[in-house]
């Protein structure tokens, strides 16, 4: 009876995840007043920007737009079609990377080479490598799911993969794709059932190598400094995780009010993207942050749950993919949001969803929507209907 | 579905712990994350708020308005007028060349001057020209440079500029006073200045008020006693006979005879308090600060007091012969003996061993009690820095000497406004009136010093010493009767009293039937051969007062052809020194 009444309600449930949706539409639009919010002053100050107070305002609304417009056609593309173009798609990626090192196509911004130049938008293939290589590890580690203890088969194919992909990253530099790629693949494959101790080692491997990066290039090493302390240089090195602290402290429970923020005033460099939850925590407060956290593990929370639908319907490659767009979301926006409060070193990492941000917005959506696939093809095996 | 296919898919294996244990470990990164967050924004606040203020609320003083110093018409004497300083925030600076051009032309500049002050400077806050007038820096903003500012500032400007210049003072660059009384009622002036509390964004500009605005509050308005026209017509009178008579210095006070408000009080040599600078030697009010020995101005006190005692009257001859006076070692001598003579007399000629005679003729506390009520020695209270009080050595501890020249005005000291208040007591019966620089509303309660008619008698006697046969002829008035005395004294310098050099002074009264003036000129070592008090400083007394009782309306009390010219041939009468 029970069953038969689940089974009805099933039947009875809409066709996508209304959830995932309005949880997303509500990040995008957060994402939006408070890029707004938070780039008015900076936009204002601006002689590159015409001083325009809605220069930011104006183009995140268009990144939103194109972003859902695109995440709409990617609604309709099977994950099949998806685990099928895994290997092609993830040679296209290194392909971008390689073509952000070259000069003349790739785009320097403040010493990093991310961008390239395309005709009148500039893109950041890290972002879109992202989702890429959460394909890439899905479809890897179904294929080699015979040979999952197998350190020579399973591993250290990817880890060759990995290496070559992290030193693309590292020569931009992007320190923080390179750690959220590295997560997600090794999420990935944890999940698809590698061998504990080849686990064991290949995160002994990963912390060895994390602490060797760091000491070899000085700038990482400044950016550890001014992390562990920014009071001792507040205005040299600690100078904006400093003002990021003051952001939260002036916000309290409920925040100063929703524009009343001071450290966007031009005090806090990159308000509008990498620092965005600094300004939410001021002018929202504690609330505002609660908000935020709540929101984002909400969508990892389901980003799980899609996974062990796909997996009950044995649909292993939805599920893995899933499952890494969760951590990919959940991880990035964890790094960003511990940069700005302090407790993990700067990065340069946005906060999926929110921060400005063409590519990384485009990304999030085409990752969600995605996600919302796997989710619509789920329900429809579950209605006995065709996918 | 192939074979191989068939076998991964038996051999897939996903376990469920894995993916909880990895959806707990993310999970558990969102609660470390939370509870940061409510450790900066609750635990953590004051000390990140402290923080945020230290780096962007700022106290923003807003200044009191000076109050203005104005004379007894409320004509200013000092006013604090806006002025514009112009600076630059070197980071936020952009100009091209032409704009330095201009910048620099309208600040007076040379355009290297500007580019130097500016270039790499890492300073937020540069003063380009400091004090400049409203209009200009207008101009200056016009040129609409990015990082070039304005702010307000005020200066102080004084209109009657180095004629009253002792007497009102003038302010520092932080608007303190620091001389006069620009000095003396700082607190009265200033007023209080007002506070801000405020949070300014990276560029300086107030975005919002942290706490209630304290209002400034503006400076109150001080009056002087002091007439411009008067101060005027003083200082240029008195700075033509120190440079006619190349003296080294002058002071001259001006006194309301009834109610004893300084009308006038200037000093040569006088400085600008627009430009303050050299004022070694130039910013001192002579008149209040400095002392000397008044010398033969005194001897009509130390008559009035044998008169006042009963020792002698109008009609009573007092032999003067020969001219020279034993006590113990010392002489005291006239230049040219007077013979038997009445105090008026001795008073109009001027004789030392007569008026020692007469002082002598009391006891010496009697004398220093006389002196003591008319104020030598006594500071006057007028609320002036640096104000001397001078000296009236105790009675007890005269030798008969002291006593004798005392009677004549040396072995005391005192200073000029203390000499003119001092004269106050012959225009009022008697009575000694407080003098003051402020002016009052009610006439002052006084002192009685002498009898009503001794000071009659006096005031008398003093109109011969102006008249032809008396010391000063020259201090007459046309259509005035004047009374007055002159002194002339050697100063004393080192090794005792100087042979060559004098302080020529003159008091004197008018108009001498109802007294409403009194005019005392002080001239500091006169160098071109004239040293009488007669000679040289009457001739100031008779330009200034004069002038000050038309424009005061006083009515006359002479014809217009009062005044008498003594002979050519006749003998110059010389005073006593």
């Amino acid at each position: 009876m029970m069953q038969v009444l689940g089974n009805r309600l099933r039947y009875n449930a809409p066709a996508y995840d209304q959830g995932l949706l309005w949880v997303t539409l509500i990040l995008l639009g957060l994402g939006l007043v408070m890029v707004y919010s938070s780039s008015i002053a900076l936009a204002e100050a601006d002689r590159a920007t015409g001083h325009q107070s809605t220069y930011y305002l104006v183009r995140h609304s268009i990144y939103l737009v194109v972003s859902l417009c695109v995440a709409a056609v990617t609604f309709q593309i099977p994950t099949q079609m998806w685990q099928k173009m895994a290997p092609y798609l993830f040679l296209i990626g290194m392909a971008a990377l390689v073509l952000v090192l070259i000069p003349g196509i790739g785009r320097e911004v403040n010493g990093s080479r991310r961008w390239i130049s395309l005709f009148v938008v500039t893109v950041q293939p890290s972002e879109f490598m992202k989702l890429l290589v959460a394909i890439y590890a899905a479809d890897y580690t179904l294929r080699k799911a015979a040979v999952m203890d197998s350190f020579t088969k399973s591993f250290f194919p990817m880890l060759l993969v990995m290496l070559l992909v992290g030193g693309l990253l590292l020569m931009e530099p992007d320190f923080g794709a390179f750690a959220v790629i590295s997560t997600i693949t090794i999420s990935i494959l944890w999940l698809g059932g590698i061998n504990v101790r080849i686990f064991a080692g290949m995160i002994g491997m990963l912390v060895v190598g994390f602490v060797l990066l760091i000491w070899s290039s000085p700038y990482r090493l400044q950016r550890i400094i001014g992390f562990m302390d920014p009071w001792a240089d507040p205005y040299g090195k600690g100078y904006q995780l400093s003002h990021a602290l003051i952001a939260f402290g002036r916000g309290e429970w409920f925040g100063v009010g929703l524009g009343a923020s001071v450290e966007k005033l031009l005090y806090l460099p990159e308000a509008h993207t990498d620092f965005l939850l600094a300004v939410i925590a001021e002018e929202l407060g504690f609330v505002g942050v609660l908000t935020v956290v709540a929101l984002f593990a909400w969508l990892v929370i389901r980003a799980f749950a899609i996974g062990k639908e796909a997996i009950a319907n044995e649909r292993y490659f939805s599920a893995l993919l899933a499952q890494g767009i969760g951590v990919w979301i959940g991880v990035q926006a964890i790094i960003n949001m511990g940069v700005n409060m302090g407790i993990l070193p700067t990065k340069g990492l946005t906060l999926p969803l929110l921060s400005f941000g063409g590519s990384g917005i485009l990304a999030n959506c085409i990752a969600l929507s995605v996600l919302m696939r796997i989710d619509f093809e789920s329900r429809r095996i579950q209605r006995r209907l065709p996918v | 579905m192939n074979t191989v296919a068939l076998k991964r898919q038996q051999t897939i294996r996903l376990p469920g712990w894995r993916r909880r244990l990895l959806l707990v470990l993310v999970l558990a990164g969102f609660v470390v994350l939370i509870a940061r967050s409510v450790y900066l924004q609750s635990t953590h606040k004051q000390f990140l708020q402290q923080k945020g203020d230290a780096r962007y609320s700022r106290n923003i003083v807003l200044p009191a308005h000076r109050g203005m110093i104005t004379d007894r018409n409320g004509e200013p004497l000092a006013i604090s007028t806006p002025v514009e300083s112009i600076w630059a925030s070197p980071p936020d600076l952009e100009m091209n060349k032409e704009q330095v051009n201009q910048l620099a032309a309208l600040l007076g500049f040379k355009p290297e001057t500007i580019s130097k002050k500016l270039a790499n400077n890492p300073r937020e806050f540069v003063y380009l020209k400091r004090r400049i007038p409203p209009e200009l820096a207008r101009q200056v903003m016009a040129l609409k440079i990015p990082g070039i500012f304005m702010q307000r500032e005020y200066r102080r400007y004084y209109p009657a500029g180095e004629v009253a210049a002792h007497l009102v003072g003038f302010t520092g660059v932080d608007q303190i006073g620091r001389e006069g009384f620009e000095l003396a009622a700082q607190d009265v002036l200033s007023g209080k200045e007002g506070s801000r509390r405020v949070i300014k964004d990276r560029q300086g500009r107030i975005v919002e008020d942290l706490e209630a605005v304290k209002v400034p509050q503006d400076g109150k308005n001080l009056v002087l006693s002091i007439d411009r026209r008067i101060q005027y017509l003083a200082h240029r009178e008195l700075a033509r006979a120190v440079e006619t008579h190349k003296a080294k210095a002058g002071a001259a006070v001006v006194l309301d005879a009834r109610t004893g408000e300084v009308l006038a009080m200037t000093n040569v040599p006088s400085y600008n308090p627009n430009n303050p600078v050299n004022l070694a030697g130039r910013s001192r009010n002579r008149a209040i600060v400095d002392l000397f020995e008044p010398g033969s101005t005194l001897k009509p006190f130390s008559a009035a007091a044998a008169m006042d005692a009963g020792v002698f009257d109008t009609s009573s001859i007092i032999d003067t012969t020969p001219g020279v006076m034993h006590i113990g070692s010392a002489t005291v001598r006239d230049v040219h003996p007077q013979g038997k003579a009445t105090i008026a007399q001795i008073i109009q000629k001027s004789s030392n061993v007569g008026s020692a005679k007469l002082g002598m003729s009391i006891e010496p506390k009697a004398l220093w009690n006389v002196f003591n009520l008319a104020g030598f020695g006594q500071v006057t209270n007028v609320g002036f820095p640096g104000e001397a009080s001078g000296r009236l050595r105790d009675y007890k501890s005269w030798r008969p000497i002291e006593h004798a020249t005392m009677s004549y005005g040396y072995g005391l000291n005192l200073t000029l406004l203390q000499l003119a208040r001092a004269y106050t007591v012959f225009a009022n019966d008697g009575e000694l009136r407080p003098v003051s620089l402020r002016k009052q509303n009610e006439q002052p309660v006084g002192q009685q010093v002498f009898k009503p008619q001794t000071a009659r008698a006096m005031l008398e006697m003093m109109e011969l010493a102006v008249l032809p046969g008396g010391t000063a002829p020259r201090a007459q008035i046309p259509g005035y009767r004047v009374a007055g005395k002159t002194g002339t004294a050697h100063k004393h310098g080192v090794g005792g009293y100087q042979s060559d050099k004098y302080v020529s002074s003159f008091v004197g009264l008018a108009p001498a039937s109802n007294p409403r003036l009194i005019m005392a000129v002080m001239i500091d070592e006169p160098g071109a051969g004239q040293y009488y008090g007669g000679a040289v400083a009457a001739p100031v007394f008779s330009a200034v007062v004069s002038g000050v009782l038309r424009m005061l309306a006083v009515p006359q009390d002479a014809p217009n052809d009062n005044i008498v010219i003594p002979p050519e041939e006749a003998p110059v009468v010389q005073e006593m020194v």
